[in-house]
């Protein structure tokens, strides 16, 4: 069975390799590390993910503006993505269905069990991707 | 003196000094009086006790304007106003049978027919027998001295009224500058808690990164740790309680960052607290505590963010809940209310926050635990201020609570119940109809 392909981009090195370690630890998920936000859309238009994990508050590019490239893209425009936020109480994100605007959200700190569970149900409901299955073929 | 001797017919002379006998004794008191009579500052007549002017000086001319040619044999009624025309007949009974009247204040009219005030003093003359043949009268004109008075009085109700107005002014300066004060204060916390909001969003970004950091690592090493002693299980739990912990302050301070952001809509306040309820239910289990509903069925609907309310109450709920770690009764209750006196936060002004015949809703929130002590009740709603053990509470829920409610128009108090032995909160909030 493949792996579920998840990209995270979030500028905080620490994180993203302590997610990256624990994800993978796991062994149904392959994750690719992007630090910085501004190759968030090649980055993902090479790994093809199957979700992508984006920090909402980066130094040079916002992860709303990196959402909106991505979903300009015709590869990956139908590619979950899963906001991972500090500016956000958890209580407002629960309260609102971890949902805001529209996108899914997760406050951090978060732990992997609520971030593996957040993929499973994104990659089950009707428009997600079944785990390793990208709705566009991967180059 | 004008010369008028005690023999000249002068119609002004006085029929009492005209009885006198012309004896040398007779001649010198007569011409005594006749001088008395001609130098008066003050009015003098004489009235036979038929109501009859017989005598006339020359200051009775100059006050009644009459002379005295033109008055003497007319009636005396000529000089009285219509409506005082019963003292004439008081007056000249009383003279007749012998009493004198002395400083009487009455009103009197001149040739002219303007009124004058006059202060009356009149005795009766008597014959040789003793018997009453005439009044003599002495009128001063007091007209002056009326007014004068009068004058006084209006400007000592001018006065008084101005002492009114000025103590009405002064008593709305009073609470002009407590409610200056109050806005300032309030003010001074809305920068406050600004301030805190944007600091908190600071932080929160700048910490809660590398709590998720440490948060990872320690379910990573839970995970991957084969066999781990007792010792490494407790320091990992000890570990992840920390991060959970400084993770629920910096919520705590985010919540301010938020507070000012409501998305209202009409909700049904009761159902707000039933699902605060249904949230505590595991505390409420866990501590032992009973829950008592006196929830008003009639209660009217309420413009709020249901969410921050909630929060509130769900607040309250686990103060409450912490205040009674051994048991006890949370008592929940909700009613209408019509608010008929001025108190804090209650007056007949635009600016109060609730208005006297205005109906709201109140919602107590009740425990039986130990009560708050007076100096922690000052503080209650300071941020970081907490009554709860270490590693309970982050101080800012009552904080948070307050700014919500206040927010919503809505106030809240704290105090301990009636007789001791627990708290109780109160809130209200304006309901969306009478």
């Amino acid at each position: 069975m493949d792996k579920i392909r998840v990209l995270l981009i979030d500028d905080e090195p620490s994180f993203t390799r302590m997610l990256k370690l624990s994800l993978e630890r796991r062994g149904r998920f392959e994750v690719m590390v992007e630090n910085n936000g501004a190759y968030g859309l090649k980055v993902a238009q090479d790994f093809r993910p199957d979700i992508i994990l984006l920090d909402v508050i980066m130094p040079d590019i916002d992860g709303g503006e990196i959402a909106s490239t991505i979903r300009a893209d015709r590869n990956l425009k139908d590619t979950p993505i899963v906001f991972l936020t500090a500016g956000v109480s958890k209580e407002t994100t629960r309260a609102k269905g971890n949902v805001i605007g529209g996108q899914k959200y997760l406050a951090k700190p978060v732990t992997v069990d609520e971030i593996v569970r957040c993929i499973e149900t994104q990659l089950k409901k009707p428009g997600g991707v079944a785990p390793g299955s990208s709705p566009v073929p991967k180059s | 003196m004008d010369g008028i001797g005690a023999d000249q017919k002068d119609p002004r002379v006085a029929a009492s000094t005209q009885t006198l006998n012309g004896n040398g004794r007779d001649a010198e008191v007569r011409s005594r009086l006749d001088a008395v009579w001609e130098l008066a500052n003050d009015a003098l007549f004489a009235v036979s006790l038929e109501g009859i002017i017989v005598a006339w000086n020359r200051a009775a001319e100059r006050i009644y304007g009459y002379p005295a040619q033109a008055i003497i044999g007319k009636h005396l009624s000529i000089l009285v106003p219509e409506d005082r025309r019963h003292e004439l007949e008081t007056t000249i009974t009383s003279i007749a049978r012998g009493a004198t009247i002395e400083h009487f204040e009455t009103v009197r009219l001149r040739s002219d027919g303007v009124p004058i005030d006059v202060s009356l003093s009149i005795a009766p003359t008597r014959d040789e027998k003793g018997h009453v043949t005439c009044a003599l009268a002495v009128a001063r004109d007091i007209t002056a001295i009326k007014q004068a008075l009068r004058q006084a009085e209006l400007s000592s109700v001018k006065l008084s009224e101005r002492e009114a107005m000025l103590r009405r002014a002064l008593l709305a300066l009073r609470k002009s500058l407590e409610e200056t004060k109050s806005a300032q204060l309030q003010l001074v916390q809305a920068a406050k808690l600004e301030s805190i909001g944007r600091l908190a969003a600071g932080v929160a970004h700048e910490v809660k990164n590398p709590l998720a950091v440490i948060l990872f690592a320690i379910d990573y090493l839970a995970e991957t740790v084969q066999t781990p002693d007792a010792n490494m299980v407790s320091a990992l739990k000890d570990a992840r309680d920390a991060v959970l912990r400084a993770d629920s302050v910096i919520r705590g301070l985010l919540e301010f960052s938020t507070a000012t952001e409501l998305t209202v809509a009409k909700e049904d306040v009761n159902s707000v607290l039933q699902k605060a309820l249904l949230l505590v239910r595991h505390a409420l289990t866990k501590s032992h505590i009973f829950v008592v509903e006196e929830l008003a069925s009639d209660l009217p609907p309420a413009m709020l963010d249901r969410n921050k309310i909630e929060q509130v109450f769900v607040n309250l709920m686990i103060n409450a809940v912490d205040a009674m770690p051994s048991g006890g009764t949370l008592i929940i209750r909700s009613r209408r209310e019509q608010l008929k006196e001025p108190g804090p936060d209650v007056g007949y002004r635009r600016s109060d926050r609730f208005r006297v015949g205005q109906t709201v809703i109140v919602i107590e929130i009740e425990d039986t635990g130990t009560g708050i002590d007076e100096a922690a009740r000052a503080r209650l709603f300071d941020p970081f201020f907490t009554t709860k053990p270490p590693g309970r509470g982050t101080g800012l829920g009552l904080a948070v609570c307050k700014s919500i409610i206040a927010l919503h128009g809505g106030t809240i108090r704290i105090a301990n119940r009636e007789g001791g032995g627990g708290a109780r909160a109160t809130v209200i909030f304006q309901s969306v109809r009478p």
